[in-house]
């Protein structure tokens, strides 16, 4: 502990009375008026054989005052002779504790009278059960934050076996917005899990989805930390220092150039990677497309058969042309449909099938599919290979951040849906590249609310949810209101996390288990001060963690100001200086002036994705040789015919 | 049931003062109700007087009291065995918050000689008082004599603090009861006593309807009681409460302090001093109107901390 000369007097004593008992699971303890015992204090009481341990979840205060109206007697009925009273009337300061682990755990006894001190170092360390975990051999303590009272100060630890699996997994964690709360501790603890996270458990990376702003948009930038945080990190045994490998992706904009995302600055463009996919990555899951709407097994049969036997391969039906089809891009599939079409309509009324798809199925599919290449523009692409996620390459300790929050909501579902089932596949498969992911999504009422319709996306965290831990994937889910979030989601979360609270939201009966002083507590939470549930921890406990050693989104962008949109060729001479500083803008808007963009996106993607030493000699390469359009000459024309009868002819 | 209200009003217009009973414990020992008349040494002839309005007691100030508690525990033949508690404390007053200054405690065994020496061995830690086995044995006049020597043993434990803290202390200290018991009390410059109950009134006839009169924040003149006690003090009555509607004795205390020239010159700053001691109320105790808070809390404290008197087994 920090006080080490603290004399070890009692704060308090453990009182019963028939109408407030001590149970095994809770007692009370009465303090001086004076005391540093607050809500959320962790205290140990020693009785005969057997010690205590509890934290305070309320306080009651009161005097020997029968009536109020006996102190408006003995005042005159004026309040302000009533403070002048000679003598302080005798108050008490009552407790109550709920019980976090009784020494020795059998028989569980009501909770013995006695002293009661402020917990120390140990005391912490014992109350919370966690000398099971970060003791030993191979201890598996993940810090979360340090537990304060009373001067005394204390690491708190998560254990690793029950934050990323297999014990428990998945975390949760609800605050109000506007405080930094949720993104600060989530940017603390997936640090904290990096620098601690046990080499015999294997290894393990995080992927987050950036849905609002510029939260995580500067993840390996450092920040300025006060002396009061530094020594925190230093109690705690960790770095402050920002992620050290981080990667981002981001989808572009309409334009196929400029990346939608606020961490445009040029100063970070070297770990900022678009991200696009094409029709076969999106055809995978258009699952996610289909129960938006009221599309039926027939459609999902058609689209099966489109992912099966058409895309991405060579199609033969003679019937609807002799040649062969190869559809890899949206356009080659429009090409497919119109040929399906034309097929249909010259068989002639009565005719509406397709190998045995009726033919307004196939225009709901069509429709439904160029919907996504119209509202997703920019993150598919139709004239281009994909620029994926490094599938079977993450990395331990890595952190992979898709930027999606200037997506369409439809495209974000697509990109969420996608991005979990391929981790998914991977994780199956044991060629991920690290053994455990964790998977952070912000504003989790929104994707797995606990009355909005039922969709694929909500599915798929459920699953992740409930099955997740087995795999290695883990769900740090963060929301303003738990409440809204479905049951199974947030109830398979092994540690929750709350920040400062919404009243109203803990009025609902979600958090009816906790005290009205707690509910107080959490309402009036200062920045910086969390309350943790984990299963090792009987009670909920309090703990303040240091601010993240990265930037804010806010200092980010004030730091990083996000380029101005660029015009094409200058965007596209951004992304080739990012692989090499030394293209100028000029030798790139000369290569491309009168090419065709989709061109110059090919010749980029490939670019990028080939990484090559001379950039700029690739990128021309890829473009080729400029074809000139030809001017054809004026034809000659034939004169008018001069008409006398006509008076208005020229 | 007759209609009181109606009754009150009733006997009032017939010249009477309608009354509601008297106030708890303010008649003390009641079979020892008596005038005794006292000597004043302020005027001439009994006179009341406002004191003022109620103004802070400066620097510390402490509190005195006692309680007691007695149990037949067991008989010899027909000679009773009591049992009793003793206690005194004094409470010491600073910034408003009273703590302990002095406590002491005594466990006694009451009985005649011949019980006291039967039940010696049971009662290791208790206290042998015998009581007078002159007179043929009669088990309540036994345990009247027991009650007595109680009195006079919390008595003496209140005396023995009492002059431990102005000995020591440099506080006023306020005494629930009389001075006279003790001379180191009663001639102290900084004791100041307060009785509560009036079995022995100091004057008579006129003088005597002007004493239980008073009105509230009126004192008398000071007097000097014809006390039976050991040391002599003056003394005033002080109403604290308004008594009308209630009972002569309502919110009507004794005061007692050091039989000097300075008493006569203090005798209205200390009224209004004790003025200002009727905050914060005494209540619960029914005794609210006449029991100081500081009083009321010594005795809350010494009733909490007494041991269960019981025979050791």
């Amino acid at each position: 502990m920090t006080a080490p000369d603290l004399p070890p007097r009692p704060v308090g004593r453990v009182v019963a009375t028939e109408l407030k008992p001590a149970t095994p699971h809770q007692f009370f303890f009465w303090t001086a008026t004076e005391s540093p015992i607050g809500i959320g204090a962790i205290v140990r009481s020693d009785g005969p054989g057997r010690t205590v341990y509890g934290v305070v979840t309320d306080g009651f205060a009161y005097s020997d005052l029968v009536t109020p109206l006996h102190d408006v007697i003995g005042a005159d009925g004026d309040p302000a002779a009533a403070q002048d009273a000679p003598t302080a009337r005798a108050e008490i300061r009552l407790y109550a504790a709920a019980v976090l682990r009784q020494v020795p755990e059998e028989p569980l006894q009501p909770v013995p009278l006695g002293p009661v001190h402020l917990a120390t170092d140990a005391d912490v360390v014992a109350a919370l059960r966690m000398d099971a975990y970060t003791e030993g051999e191979r201890p598996t303590g993940v810090p979360v934050g340090v537990y304060r009272a009373g001067g005394l100060e204390a690491p708190v630890y998560l254990d690793a076996d029950f934050l990323l699996g297999p014990e428990a997994a998945h975390c949760n964690i609800t605050g109000v917005s506007g405080l930094a709360t949720k993104t600060s501790a989530v940017e603390f603890l997936l640090a904290s899990i990096f620098q601690t996270f046990p080499a015999h458990r294997g290894t393990v990376a995080a992927l987050c989805f950036n849905v609002k702003g510029p939260d995580l948009c500067f993840l390996d930038q450092p920040t300025e930390l006060s002396d009061e945080d530094r020594r925190v990190y230093e109690r705690l045994g960790l770095a402050p220092e920002p992620f050290r490998q981080v990667t981002y992706f981001a989808p572009h904009k309409p334009d196929g150039v400029n990346l939608n995302t606020l961490r445009t600055h040029e100063a970070l463009a070297a770990n900022t990677e678009p991200l696009v996919w094409g029709l076969r990555e999106v055809l995978e899951y258009a699952e996610v497309l289909l129960n938006r709407d009221d599309l039926d097994a027939k459609a999902d049969a058609f689209i099966d058969f489109l992912a099966d036997r058409v895309v991405g391969r060579t199609y033969e039906d003679p019937l609807l042309r002799d040649a062969p089809f190869q559809v890899e891009t949206f356009a080659d599939l429009e090409e497919f449909f119109r040929a399906i079409f034309d097929y249909v309509e010259a068989l002639g009324r009565g005719s509406e099938v397709w190998k045995t798809h009726h033919v307004a199925t196939i225009r709901k599919v069509r429709n439904r599919l160029g919907n996504i290449g119209t509202r997703s523009k920019g993150l598919v692409t139709d004239d281009g290979p994909a620029h994926d996620l490094p599938w079977g390459r993450f990395e331990d300790r890595s952190v992979t951040v898709l930027d999606v929050a200037g997506l369409d909501p439809l495209a974000q579902d697509l990109v969420f849906a996608r991005v979990i089932s391929k981790l998914r596949e991977h994780l199956e498969r044991r060629d991920l590249g690290v053994d455990h992911v964790m998977v952070f999504v912000d504003e989790l009422n929104k994707y797995a609310a606990t009355d909005g319709p039922e969709s694929y996306v909500k599915k798929m965290l459920l699953d992740l949810s409930e099955r997740g831990r087995y795999l290695g994937l883990v769900l740090f889910s963060a929301q303003q209101f738990r409440s809204q979030v479905h049951r199974r989601v947030v109830g398979n979360a092994g540690t929750a996390i709350y920040g400062r609270m919404d009243m109203d939201e803990l009025a609902t009966p979600g958090y009816g288990t906790l005290s009205a002083a707690t509910k107080i507590k959490l309402a009036t939470l200062p920045k910086g001060e969390l309350m943790v549930r984990h299963p090792h921890f009987t009670q909920p406990i309090f703990v303040r963690f240091p601010r993240p050693a990265v930037l804010s989104g806010r200092e980010g962008v004030a730091r990083f100001p996000p380029a101005p949109e660029l015009p094409f060729a200058d965007a596209v001479a951004r992304q080739l200086r990012a692989l090499d500083p030394a293209v100028t803008a000029d030798a790139v808007r000369a290569l491309v002036e009168g090419r065709r963009e989709e061109d110059v996106r090919q010749a980029l993607h490939a670019t990028r994705r080939t990484r090559p030493e001379g950039v700029l000699a690739f990128f021309r390469a890829c473009l080729g040789r400029t074809v000139r359009p030809e001017v054809p000459p004026p034809r000659r024309g034939v004169p008018a015919l001069r008409r006398a009868e006509d008076p208005y002819a020229p | 049931m007759p209609d009181l209200t109606a009754l009150g009003r009733a006997l009032a217009a017939a010249g009477l003062t309608p009354a509601r009973g008297l106030p708890d414990a303010s008649e003390g020992r009641a079979e020892e109700a008596a005038v005794r008349p006292a000597r004043l040494v302020e005027h001439p002839a009994l006179e009341t007087r406002a004191v003022g309005p109620a103004e802070p007691w400066p620097g510390v100030v402490a509190f005195l009291d006692g309680v007691q508690r007695h149990a037949v525990a067991a008989y010899a033949g027909s000679a009773p065995l009591i049992l009793a508690e003793v206690a005194a404390g004094v409470r010491e007053r600073r910034e408003r918050v009273l703590r302990t200054a002095q406590v002491r405690r005594r466990r006694l065994a009451l009985g005649r000689p011949a019980v006291l020496e039967i039940a010696a061995a049971a009662l290791p830690d208790h206290d042998p008082v015998p009581i007078p086995a002159e007179e043929p044995l009669h088990p309540v006049r036994d345990l009247v004599a027991a009650r007595r020597a109680v009195d006079q043993a919390r008595g003496a434990l209140e005396v023995e603090l009492g002059e431990r803290y102005l000995r020591d202390a440099p506080g006023w200290l306020v005494v629930d009861g009389s001075l006279s018991e003790s001379p180191a009390l009663a001639s102290s410059p900084r004791a100041l006593g307060v009785a509560k109950s009036h079995a022995t009134l100091p004057f008579e006839g006129g003088d005597l309807d002007r004493y239980l009169r008073l009105p509230a924040g009126h004192r008398t003149s000071v007097f000097a009681p014809a006390s039976r006690s050991v040391a002599p003090v003056y003394g005033w009555a002080l109403r604290l409460w308004p008594w009308e509607g209630r009972d002569l004795l309502h919110g009507l205390v004794r005061v007692e302090a050091a039989p000097t020239e300075e008493t006569l010159g203090l005798a209205d700053r200390l009224s209004r001093w004790i003025l200002r001691e009727r905050a914060p109320l005494s209540t619960p105790d029914p005794r609210w109107d006449r029991l100081l808070y500081g009083i009321h809390d010594v005795e809350v404290f010494l009733r909490v901390g007494r041991q269960p008197v019981m025979i050791s087994p």
